[in-house]
């Protein structure tokens, strides 16, 4: 493409960082300067779409500052100042050539790097062809792109470019990682994968053209000021919280014992005071950074629907959107903690099958909705998987001694160990006070057991766990793969079972599965015969609407492409 | 389960290809059973389908050497065990007054030290005998119309249910004791993040073979029902 801007450009980089001058923002601003025309001949030259294209040339500079800037420096700072003092000015000099070389030969990798990565969208493939040394080149089905994520941070925005992620079902990583393309570059590429995808089925369904034209995007969710500040109250990290207590508790006394003689006499009340005092600051503080940080993360958060697929974006600072095609949703969960549900909010996550968000929180699955009113998650629920969240079946109420014999053992380990700690110590005389846990272990465990459950529905099975924080999963029958039931000695005794109902959605890899826990022996049984069988009747029941909307497009004369490639194991 | 209704109606659609015995045989004894009277010469197809009606349907166990295997792979781990609470006994023996002097076995150990390690080692094997004969008594699988079936475990016990149509493939595993033994290890993969799960030891060769087949032939089948 633009060949010439480039090569001018590299040459100014290079003048630039051989003055040694390292991480100046005058590498910034001068490549800036002369790739502000690039862009817009990036447009303009091939809108179509065909013929290999380039990263964006503000990638040179821009990795260049990231990652070699900081060694150059070092080397200047450190290394130079270091060889002079050994070797007198020879050495210094030698040094400082050293820097220079080093410098030149990070240059040279970056613009090597640009100059040799290439990518193409064809009609069914994205293909990346890259590598200095070793050459990689990569061509990826655009049927198995599960999402494509863009990415933009503070200082990218400024820039104007992105970082474009290109998920699969294979693997736990994203397959590819385009750093950096101009901001319009990656918008277009995110529309046009989600449209040749489109077109790809479309012609592998038989369906007619004319629909696949342009995704009718509807705003679908749009988070409101009030939820986001809900969203900055309720996700404070308990686990920062009681770290603090737990540091507190550990290095407090010593720190009591320096303050001891400010504080003895008659102001020891402040003494007792200062303890707590300090930890709720702190708790308070750190609420309010962790609140911060995620209303920054979620703000502006829209969720609209296209064809096939729901596309997001979201942030303050740094700035993400992906898309979630529906087709590949494995399970979907709604996510309350206790404070959220009691506001009357929840979350709602969407797992497809092993995507892992490259925005990196929430532990591989994507969260859909960080935070919205019940009934609008509700709603957005229904409108991707028909199906009521709020019919559960309980497992049976002798379930309940089970959680009431663990927290009585808990409460009694708790002592037994306080008891120990105030033999040893000699100054913890109210070793027997976690006694008094025993009288909430009823409380717990009817709230343990309140929160379970699992609803068979027409095509969807529903479990429900977890009082802290509740997580009710929807998976459609035709997403099962296969289905587990176990029994421990303890369930043995009271004949009760656990059924675990796996997916390919990439969350269920940390353990998370759907699963009805301590339910009837029997319905356990019945629950693993019963979803592999509706599985078989989902799928032949689909094979049935798709067959007949074949024959129908067969019959209005439209193109009839056998859909034998079809079957995606992940995703059907 | 599948209903006649339903593979009636689906090859009334006209969809090309399979014979109708052919893709749920499983289902349809009396079908593919004329058929197969009916064609001289049998094909590979034919013959795995046999293999398919043989296998399908009857609660098996493993093989009883199994037993062994598991007993000896645990084994291995009883050595490690035993040595290094024989070395903790060594080294920390004479604090409590266990080992009064260094014996005369190389390196000082005492004999009292040897003595300890056996004892590990062998009520370490004891148990892992025990185990291996109940969880061996516990095994059972079954290998159903449209999903294979496993059920094992001493303490918890684990059902699986694997439909066929999930089965992305199928390995036979032949470690270095299971070779001596003349016994395999079947694992059935799954897109499914349990997809170990699904793993059948203790099979002899040939009935690993037969079942790696029959499954084979089963998903493939129950595949063309889910592309119909």
């Amino acid at each position: 493409m633009s060949d010439g801007a480039d090569a001018s450009g590299n040459t100014d980089d290079d003048t630039v960082a051989d003055s040694g001058q390292g991480p100046s923002s005058e590498t910034g601003e001068g490549a800036t300067a002369d790739t502000a025309g690039a862009p817009a001949t990036e447009v303009d030259s091939d809108a179509t779409g065909g013929g290999p294209r380039k990263l964006h040339v503000l990638t040179i500079p821009y990795r260049l500052v990231q990652q070699g800037a900081g060694i150059v420096v070092f080397l200047f700072f450190i290394g130079v100042p270091g060889l002079t003092g050994a070797l007198g000015a020879e050495g210094g000099i030698f040094g400082l050539l050293a820097v220079l070389a080093i410098a030149a030969a990070f240059v040279g990798y970056f613009v090597a790097h640009y100059q040799r990565y290439e990518y193409e969208l064809t009609p069914d493939t994205f293909d990346i062809r890259s590598g200095v040394f070793s050459r990689r080149e990569r061509e990826i089905p655009l049927r198995r792109i599960q999402n494509v994520d863009i990415s933009q941070s503070v200082i990218q925005r400024i820039l104007g470019i992105a970082s474009v992620g290109l998920e699969t079902a294979g693997g736990g990583q994203t397959e590819a990682q385009l750093q950096y393309v101009g901001e319009a570059e990656a918008d277009r590429l995110q529309s046009e994968v989600s449209r040749l995808r489109r077109v790809g089925d479309a012609t592998a369904d038989g369906t007619e053209d004319g629909e696949v034209a342009e995704p009718s995007a509807e705003t679908i969710f749009e988070i409101t000021e009030r939820e986001l500040g809900v969203l900055a109250l309720v996700s404070t990290d308990f686990r920062v919280v009681s770290l603090i207590f737990f540091a507190g508790s550990i290095f407090g006394p010593s720190f009591f014992e320096e303050l001891e003689p400010v504080f003895f006499g008659p102001e020891t009340v402040l003494g007792v005071l200062f303890g707590p005092i300090a930890a709720i600051l702190s708790i308070v503080a750190i609420g309010l950074v962790a609140g911060a940080i995620s209303a920054a993360r979620y703000y502006g958060f829209t969720l609209t629907r296209g064809r096939e697929e729901l596309r997001y974006e979201r942030g303050l600072l740094q700035k993400y959107s992906g898309t979630i095609p529906l087709s590949k949703v494995q399970t979907l969960s709604v996510r309350e903690n206790v404070l959220a549900r009691r506001l009357g909010y929840a979350a709602l996550y969407i797992e497809t099958a092993g995507h892992v968000a490259s925005s990196g929180e929430s532990g591989g699955s994507q969260s859909a909705v960080p935070l919205a009113e019940r009934d609008r998650v509700e709603r957005l629920l229904r409108s991707i998987e028909d199906v009521p969240i709020d019919q559960f079946e309980r497992p049976p109420r002798r379930a309940r001694e089970r959680y009431a014999v663990r927290y009585s053992l808990v409460v009694l380990a708790l002592t037994v160990l306080s008891y120990l700690v105030s033999t040893a110590v000699d100054f913890l005389t109210y070793w027997y006070l976690p006694l008094l846990g025993l009288l909430l272990v009823p409380v717990a465990a009817h709230l343990k057991w309140k929160h379970r459950g699992y609803h068979l529905g027409e095509d969807h099975v529903v479990t429900r766990n977890g009082f802290w924080s509740r997580t009710t999963k929807v998976v459609p029958y035709h997403r099962v793969q296969t289905t587990v039931s176990s029994e421990t000695v303890f369930q043995r005794r009271r004949d009760l079972g656990t059924v675990v109902v796996d997916t390919a959605g990439s969350r269920s890899i940390t353990g998370d599965d759907p699963k009805a826990v301590d339910v009837d022996v029997e319905t356990a049984d019945h629950v693993r015969e019963e979803v592999p069988d509706r599985l078989y009747e989902a799928l032949r029941s689909r094979n049935r609407a798709r067959n007949q909307e074949r024959i129908r497009s067969q019959a209005e004369g439209g193109p009839a492409i056998g859909s034998a490639d079809r079957t995606d194991p992940a995703a059907d | 389960m599948s209903d006649p209704a339903d593979s009636a109606e689906s090859d009334a659609d006209g969809t090309p290809s399979e014979p109708t015995g052919e893709s749920d045989a499983s289902t349809d004894a009396a079908t593919s059973e004329d058929r197969s009277v009916g064609t001289s010469a049998a094909t590979v197809e034919e013959l795995d389908e046999e293999l398919v009606e043989e296998t399908v349907g009857e609660l098996r166990r493993l093989d009883p050497r199994v037993r062994l295997y598991w007993v000896a792979s645990r084994l291995f781990g009883g050595v490690f065990l035993a040595g290094l609470v024989a070395l903790g006994f060594q080294f920390a023996g004479p604090e409590f007054g266990l080992v009064e002097t260094p014996g005369g076995l190389p390196f000082g150990f005492a004999g009292r030290t040897v003595l300890v390690g056996v004892a590990v080692f062998l009520v370490f094997g004891g148990i892992a005998a025990l185990h291996a004969v109940l969880y061996y008594r516990s095994w059972r699988y079954e290998v159903r119309e449209d999903s294979l079936y496993l059920t094992r475990g001493v303490f918890t016990r684990v059902q699986t249910v694997a439909p066929y149509v999930r089965v992305q493939h199928i390995d036979a595993r032949r470690g270095p004791v299971e070779r001596v033994l003349g016994l395999s290890t079947l694992v059935v993969y799954t897109a499914g993040s349990r997809g170990a799960d699904v793993t059948v030891p203790g099979l002899t060769d040939d009935r690993a073979d037969e079942l790696q087949t029959a499954l084979k032939r089963l998903a493939i089948e129950s595949e063309e029902e889910d592309a119909v």
